[in-house]
Order: structure tokens, then C-alpha cells, then sequence
């Protein structure tokens, strides 16, 4: 039964990828405008002395002179035996760009996860387990704030603080662990508030039912009752939450990486775009898509695990 | 493909220009304001005596475009500027006076039709690979630049009309066109001609651009990821420096690293915070950053880059073929607000159509006078009349033109302001620029904008001769009516066939005031290169195209 339905997901899992390439395929093609003309085109608008024909050469070398369906099959033969093909504004191969950009990125998605998680927890666990009502409200009040902040300012703000004033961590660049503190920070604080929110609203509704009262009346500690048996429940729709942050890590990288300056996918992904850049964006979609579709696979397997109410044929029908 | 259209040879007689003799009628002739080096007089005139030698300048650019570090390809400052440094051109163009002089070159002879160039080059060059600079060079990377084709998108442009190249003797090579290429002597002072090792052009154009390749400069390529840093060291045996620098031999500094910064205040925050030493923004760093670098001791180097100055182009095919919508408009544009609002006080005000910087520049600011009554003036007189909200039509056709631009900026609102004050409605079309190359190239505007960088006024040849320009190759094949164009077209022939600097100045001067007076191009702005260089850098230079040279530059401890 599990097996099958493990089996059932990674189908869908890989219908969703071919659905994702086609689509940017679709769309990129749908473009006035191809790779070949922006490369060649200086600065302004003259092609200089790039003559028809010498374009056209160079679209031949990209395989961008066949019928499109043609190109389609071609590129998504290639994809799936592993060649993403080669970068048009860089001259780069896909998947040189990609192994190049993938670890910067992971190592800061890695680390903006892991204090969205922690900031977000503690922030929902404080705001919800606090007496005076006052200070309740306030701390309930918070992760609107971090949610209502742009990325872009708060990643200018911590700059100016920490690198250019303080100057405790280095402004730019992608050396080591340090260099990851500002945007991992910049990335968790608006992505801490979504998950402070769910779970606030999750914990609220939670330590109003029955069975949490029947917990206190056996005595248990208000802590254990809090931590144990409230969170466990409250923490379903945060996961589905968690799930799309941690999917969505690519995109909120651009703003991070662009203002702190680092190299990854996210920077890649906007130039890649800007240029028109087809086997590349084709290929981060690809790269995006599958870490998108990989962690909503772990979420969803997780939840039987949380609570055992949910089972696995409910979960199909949901996800479908 | 060819670009020029063939003509009549030099109607001159005198043979053989060479190196010393034009010089000397270029000194008595360039009427070039000395380039601003330096804002701050405070740094730079550093004595020898006080120069340290060592140390790594840290320098970060806004962007590594295309990421393409191979000269003979790339078109983009950041990257010309590091090759500035990694490899030497045949001659070199001075700053102050857009002289050509020797560099690799001792001298030259000029045929008189423009159609031969014969060169005597330097005995005691070698490649930072061992090889020796010789005659053979120079053929090989001429050579190697015509077969890159389209992929030399700008150097073409260049080699406009190559037959080839003779070597003469080891020390001695003549390059030969099929058709006159007067400006060629200037472009072998550019990186778009630096010369490579022989061995490099083997490489395929791909791995070039990765910077698998040798030069002869001062530095040599030690690291190069795209789009995230260049890593370039000192070549302790290089003796061959143009005599424009003040050292001619090695490097004063190590080492240079450079890093890619996009936010304006990052870049800027970086410099003042210590984490680099040079902040070499794409535009020109606004007021509050000049401020903020300058609270922090450090110097704000600006110099106008030649080529085009920054021009709204009109498509003649629209509402824009009524010559009086094209003079008004000409004359609805303030260029001193423009340039102290959307830049700051004391950016240079647009002149005419090439850069005040380009030697062959000519003061067109009488055509180019804020004359807003005569605006209206002149539309009134053609039939558009205003209606009660101060919009124009005629015969019930609204006078709206539409901007294509590959960004929102400022700088758009306040011609809209400008233009809305005699009554034109001037619909802003932000696009992807990916979007913006098919609209340009394919005319599908009322206006658009251009500009583009060389130290010789024939860029204007390459955007805007339509027997160069083709529709839908450029905006420059929309933007003049037939006998605009005709008249155009052989004035850019006699100044691609003449020798004489002086004369072909002269042909430029008639161009750049047919080019405004008939409404072709509206010019903006002289565009500028700003850096700021921390307290300890000193002797910063630009080229005369505004490119990095390290050359003379040293870091105080």
C-alpha cells in the first residue's frame, strides 16, 4: 500500500517536472525576441557588423535555426539523458553553471531554513505560552512585521548595521560561513514571520480544544502540555508552509544574492532571464522544479508521522 | 558582408602619414577639453619619489555582462577595462588630447586612399607565454578577429572592409581593405584590436572568453569565474608600457581583484567600510553617494566617455516624419535640468551627438537650446493644435509618441515633463531588454535611445549610416528621411576615405549638425565614468575610451 503509493507520488512528481519544462519552454519560445540577436546586439541597438548570415551560423551552433517542436524533443531528449546543453550568453554548459551556483545557494537555503524554523517556533511558542496579555498581543503582532518588511530593505538595513558600520560580517561574496550570516538572515526573517503566523493562529485554535484541557486536568506540566501536545497538532499547516519556503528557496534567493552579491542560482535565474537565455533558464526551472516537488514529496509522507489521523489515501487524493 | 560603399579614392595626393607627422597635425587640431581626471585634486600628481610598490587593489564593477573576458568579443566596459591591463594594442590614444601614439607599433604609414596601413613594430615584446611579438602577431590575431564573425560583434565593425594582412618582415606588416577604413588607425588602439599570442587564436572562441588566452600587458589572468571575480598579477618583466603612462615597466602594484557589486549603495558602503578599494559603478554614482565615499576620505575620479553621447532616437516612419514635431521636440528638451536633476550639479550638459571627449567633437549648443516658445511655435504653425488641457492633435490625431525604453528610470519621467510642456504626450513602453533589441532593431517605436563607446566619432558611421544599417538591424535605419539620409551617406563616405585629421574633422563637423539640425538624433547627456578610490589609491588612471589603466597606479600603506 505505501510502496504504491510512494510510487503514485514520484509519478506525479515527474508529470510535474515535464510540466514545468514545458511551460518555460512554451513561454521562452513565446518571446519576441531569441538569444542569439541579444548577444550579438551592442550595447544600444546596432548590430554592428553581424551580418544575417553570421548570426545565422551561430544559431545553427545552438540548434536555434530547427522547426521549435523539433528543438522541443531535442532539448527534452538531451535533458532527460543528462546534457541541460549550453548556457547562449555565457558559453558555458548548463550543468557546469549549475554545479558551479547550486552549493552557494544550498548552503544558504540550508541555513535560512534552519532559522526560519528555529525563529519561527520560538517566536509562535513565546507569543502563544505568555500570560499578560499585553505582551501576548505584541509578540502576536510580530511576524506581521517581518512578513510586511520587502527582503530588499531588510537585507540593505542589516548591511548598513552589521557589515558597514559594525563591520562584523563582510558585505559581499561567498567565502565561507560568515559570508552567509546576512542573507541567510535577510531570506528567514520574512519567511520566520509566515511561519510564526500559521503557527500562532495553529496554537491558538489547538489550546482551545478538549483534549488540551483534559491534558491540564491530568496535571501535566503547562510546558509539556504546550510543547508536546499542542504544538504536535499545530504544526500540520506550518509543515504545508515550510514545505512552499523551502521549495520556493530559489526565488527568494535573487533579492539575497543581488544585494549581498553572491554568486548562486537565484543571481543566475535573473541574468538567465534578462537574456533570454533558454538552455539556462530551461535548465534552473528543471533544478527548481525538482527541489519544489522533492520537499512537498518529504512533507507529505512526514504528515502520517505528526498525526496518524491523516492517512495515506487521503493524502493521495489531496495531492492530486 | 560589406559596409562601405565604394567610392572614389582620396582626392589628397600626399603619401604616407606617419606616426610624427600626425601627431603633429592632430595636437594643432584637437579642440578635446582635457579629460576631468580627477574631481579631487587632493589625490593623484603623486611624486615618484613617495610611490610604494606591492599590494592588491581591490576593485568590484556593478556587473560582469555576458561574462565574456575575450577582447576581440566583448563590448562591455567592466570587461574592456580589465583587458586594458592584460593585453597592449598596436598604438595607444591619448586622454588628453585623442592623439594616436606608439605602443607595440613605433610607427605607421597611411596610404592615402585609407585602404593600407603598414606598421613597424617593437623587437622586445613577448607574451606573458614565452612567445615573441613579431610580424606573425599581429597577422594571426587580425585574422583570428575576421573569422570570429558575428561573435566579433564590435570588432567587425572595426575591420570594416579587411583583405588581410602582409608580413613585410619580422618587425614590419601592412593591412590591407578592400575599401577605405580611415578610422581603423584609431582602432588599432583599442582592446576590441588587442593582440593575443599566436597560440590563442587556436583556442576555440568559447574557451577565449573564459580568458584561456595570452597577451602581452602588464598583468597577467590568474582567476577568472564568471560573474563573480577576475584575479589578474603583475607581470614583473613587462617593459613595453605607451608612453602615455608615466611607468612604462612593471606594475607598482601585486595584484588586482575584482568583484561584481549590483546595489549602488553596497558597492558604495563597501569602499567606505574598507572592503574595497575601488568602486567603479556602470552609471555614474548619484549626488548622496559622491557624498557619502567623500565623508569617508575617499576621491571620486570622473571622466566623459566618448562615442555617443546618449541619444533619443526617432523612428521618422510615425507621427516623427513631420519635420516640425522633430524640431520641436529638439527644442522642448532642457539638457541643463536634465543634467543636474537626474545626474547632478556641474554633470556635463550634452553638446551634440558624440561626447565632448571624442576628437572629433564639434560644439553644436546652439542648435541645442531650450527654446520651449518656439516649440510651440513650431507646432502651432504645422496644425497641432492644443486643446483645453494643453495636449496637441491634429485632425483628430493625438500628438503621442511612444518611448521604448529597457528600464524604468527617473530620467524618462522628466522628458515626459519636458515634452508635456509644449504639448507632446510622450507614452513611456517599459520592456525586458531582451524585448528592447527586437522593438529597436525592428523600428517598432516613435522613440527610443542609443549610445555606445569609441574614441572616434565614426561610431556614428557604424549607428547611423543607413548604407551601414539596415532595418532590422539597428534603430539607426528609422531615423532619417531619404534625403537626410542620402546626404548623410556621403559625407560618412568621405570621412571613412580621409586621412587627414583635420579634414575629416571638418566632414564630422558638417554630419554632427546635419544629424541635429534635421531632427535625426535628440541628444541627452555626455556620458560619464565615475569611480571612487579609497585614501591609500593614487594614481588612478582612465584611457581615453575611460578604461581602468593600472599601469601607474600604487597603494599607499
Amino acid at each position: 500500500m505505501t510502496a504504491r503509493y510512494v510510487a503514485g507520488r514520484i509519478g506525479q512528481a515527474v508529470v510535474v517536472l515535464w510540466a514545468a519544462y514545458t511551460v518555460t519552454f512554451v513561454v521562452l519560445y513565446l518571446l519576441p525576441s531569441d538569444p542569439v540577436s541579444i548577444l550579438v546586439d551592442t550595447a544600444g541597438g546596432a548590430k554592428g557588423a553581424a551580418s544575417a548570415a553570421q548570426v545565422a551560423a551561430i544559431k545553427a551552433e545552438y540548434g536555434f535555426d530547427r522547426p521549435v517542436p523539433v528543438q522541443y524533443v531535442t532539448m527534452l531528449g538531451a535533458a532527460l539523458t543528462g546534457d541541460l546543453g549550453r548556457s547562449v550568453s555565457l558559453g558555458t554548459p548548463v550543468s557546469t553553471l549549475l554545479e558551479e551556483n547550486l552549493p552557494s545557494t544550498l548552503a544558504l537555503a540550508v541555513v535560512a531554513i534552519a532559522i526560519t524554523v528555529v525563529a519561527g517556533l520560538v517566536l509562535a511558542f513565546v507569543a502563544t505560552y505568555v500570560r499578560r496579555p499585553w505582551l501576548r498581543t505584541l509578540l502576536e503582532r510580530v511576524p506581521a512585521l517581518g512578513v510586511s518588511f520587502p527582503t530588499f530593505f531588510i537585507g540593505l538595513l542589516l548591511l548598513q548595521v552589521f557589515s558597514f558600520n559594525l563591520r562584523l560580517f563582510p558585505a559581499t561574496g561567498s567565502q565561507g560561513l560568515s559570508s552567509l550570516a546576512l542573507p541567510a538572515v535577510t531570506m528567514a526573517i520574512p519567511a520566520a514571520g509566515m511561519l510564526a503566523q500559521v503557527l500562532v493562529r495553529g496554537l491558538s485554535d489547538t489550546l482551545g480544544e478538549a483534549y488540551v484541557t483534559t491534558a491540564h486536568a491530568k496535571g501535566l506540566h503547562r510546558l509539556v502540555v504546550h510543547g508536546k501536545h499542542a504544538l504536535r497538532n499545530a504544526a500540520l499547516p506550518a509543515l504545508t508552509i515550510l514545505g512552499v519556503l523551502v521549495g520556493s528557496a530559489v526565488t527568494a534567493s535573487i533579492v539575497a544574492e543581488t544585494i549581498f552579491s553572491r554568486a548562486g542560482l537565484g543571481r543566475l535565474t535573473q541574468q538567465a532571464v534578462l537574456a533570454q537565455d533558454i538552455p539556462l533558464v530551461m535548465g534552473i526551472v528543471v533544478v527548481a522544479a525538482a527541489a519544489f516537488v522533492l520537499v512537498n514529496l518529504v512533507v507529505d509522507l512526514i504528515y502520517p508521522l505528526l498525526d496518524p489521523r491523516v492517512v495515506v489515501s487521503r493524502l493521495a487524493v489531496r495531492a492530486a | 558582408m560589406s559596409f562601405e560603399q565604394s567610392h572614389a579614392p582620396s582626392r589628397r595626393s600626399f603619401l604616407g602619414l606617419t606616426a610624427a607627422g600626425s601627431l603633429a597635425v592632430l595636437l594643432s587640431s584637437c579642440a578635446v577639453d582635457p579629460k576631468t581626471l580627477e574631481a579631487d585634486p587632493a589625490a593623484g600628481t603623486a611624486t615618484s619619489a613617495a610611490i610604494v610598490e606591492g599590494g592588491t587593489l581591490r576593485l568590484a564593477f556593478t556587473s560582469d555582462v555576458y561574462g565574456n573576458l575575450d577582447p576581440n568579443q566583448n563590448f562591455w566596459i567592466e570587461s574592456r577595462s580589465i583587458n586594458r591591463n592584460l593585453v597592449d594594442s598596436l598604438t595607444d590614444q591619448d586622454p588628453k588630447t585623442g592623439e594616436i601614439v606608439p605602443w607595440l607599433a613605433t610607427k605607421w604609414e597611411v596610404a592615402p586612399d585609407a585602404k593600407s596601413y603598414t606598421f613597424d613594430l617593437r623587437d622586445d615584446v613577448t607574451f606573458s607565454d614565452g612567445t615573441k611579438f613579431d610580424a606573425t602577431a599581429v597577422k594571426t590575431a587580425l585574422d583570428g578577429i575576421k573569422a570570429l564573425g558575428a561573435k566579433a560583434s564590435l570588432g567587425a565593425t572595426y575591420i570594416s572592409g579587411y583583405a588581410g594582412t602582409t608580413v613585410l618582415s619580422p618587425t614590419r606588416v601592412r593591412v590591407d581593405f578592400s575599401t577605405p577604413n580611415a578610422a581603423f588607425l584609431q582602432a588599432t588602439a583599442t582592446t576590441t584590436l588587442g593582440i593575443l599570442s599566436p597560440a590563442s587564436y587556436s583556442k576555440t572562441p568559447e574557451a577565449r572568453a573564459k580568458g584561456d588566452y595570452v597577451g602581452s600587458g602588464p598583468f597577467t589572468l590568474t582567476e577568472y569565474v564568471q560573474q563573480q571575480s577576475i584575479k589578474l598579477a603583475k607581470r614583473a618583466d613587462y617593459a613595453w608600457g605607451s608612453g602615455i603612462n608615466a611607468n612604462t615597466g612593471a606594475a607598482h602594484i601585486d595584484a588586482l581583484e575584482v568583484t561584481f557589486i549590483p546595489e549602488e549603495g553596497v558597492l558604495t558602503g563597501s569602499l567606505t567600510s574598507g572592503q574595497i578599494d575601488v568602486a567603479w559603478p556602470r552609471t555614474p554614482l548619484s549626488e548622496a553617494a559622491q557624498t557619502s565615499v567623500k565623508a569617508a576620505g575617499a576621491t571620486v575620479l570622473s571622466a566623459v566617455l566618448p562615442g555617443l553621447t546618449y541619444n533619443i532616437i526617432p523612428n521618422v516612419n510615425g507621427i516623427l516624419g513631420d519635420p516640425a514635431v522633430r524640431q520641436a521636440l529638439q527644442k522642448a528638451l532642457d539638457r541643463a535640468e536634465w543634467a543636474s536633476t537626474v545626474f547632478y550639479d556641474g554633470y556635463p550638459v550634452a553638446k551634440s551627438v558624440i561626447d565632448s571627449t571624442t576628437p572629433q567633437w564639434a560644439d553644436n549648443s546652439s542648435l541645442l537650446e531650450h527654446d520651449p516658445t518656439g516649440a510651440k511655435a513650431l507646432l502651432d504653425q504645422a496644425g497641432w493644435v492644443a486643446g483645453s488641457d494643453g495636449t496637441r492633435s491634429k485632425d483628430g490625431k493625438p500628438l503621442s509618441l511612444t518611448l521604448v525604453v529597457g528600464g524604468p528610470w527617473a530620467g524618462w519621467d522628466l522628458v515626459q515633463s519636458q515634452l508635456g510642456e509644449v504639448g507632446i504626450t510622450l507614452v513611456q513602453r517599459v520592456v525586458t531588454p531582451a524585448e528592447f533589441t527586437t522593438a529597436s532593431n525592428s523600428g517598432d517605436f516613435d522613440l527610443t535611445a542609443t549610445y555606445f563607446t569609441r574614441g572616434d566619432a565614426d561610431i556614428l558611421r557604424t549607428y547611423y549610416d543607413q548604407s551601414v544599417v539596415k532595418p532590422g538591424t539597428g534603430p539607426g535605419a528609422y531615423n532619417q528621411e531619404p534625403q537626410t539620409a542620402a546626404q548623410l551617406t556621403t559625407l560618412f563616405a568621405q570621412e571613412i576615405s580621409e586621412t587627414d585629421p583635420v579634414k575629416r574633422k571638418a566632414v564630422f563637423a558638417d554630419i554632427q549638425k546635419i544629424l541635429i539640425s534635421s531632427g535625426a538624433l535628440f541628444p541627452l547627456q555626455d556620458r560619464v565614468q565615475t569611480a571612487a578610490t579609497a585614501a591609500t589609491v593614487h594614481d588612478l588612471k582612465f584611457t581615453l575610451e575611460s578604461f581602468l589603466r593600472l599601469n601607474d597606479v600604487w597603494i599607499s600603506k
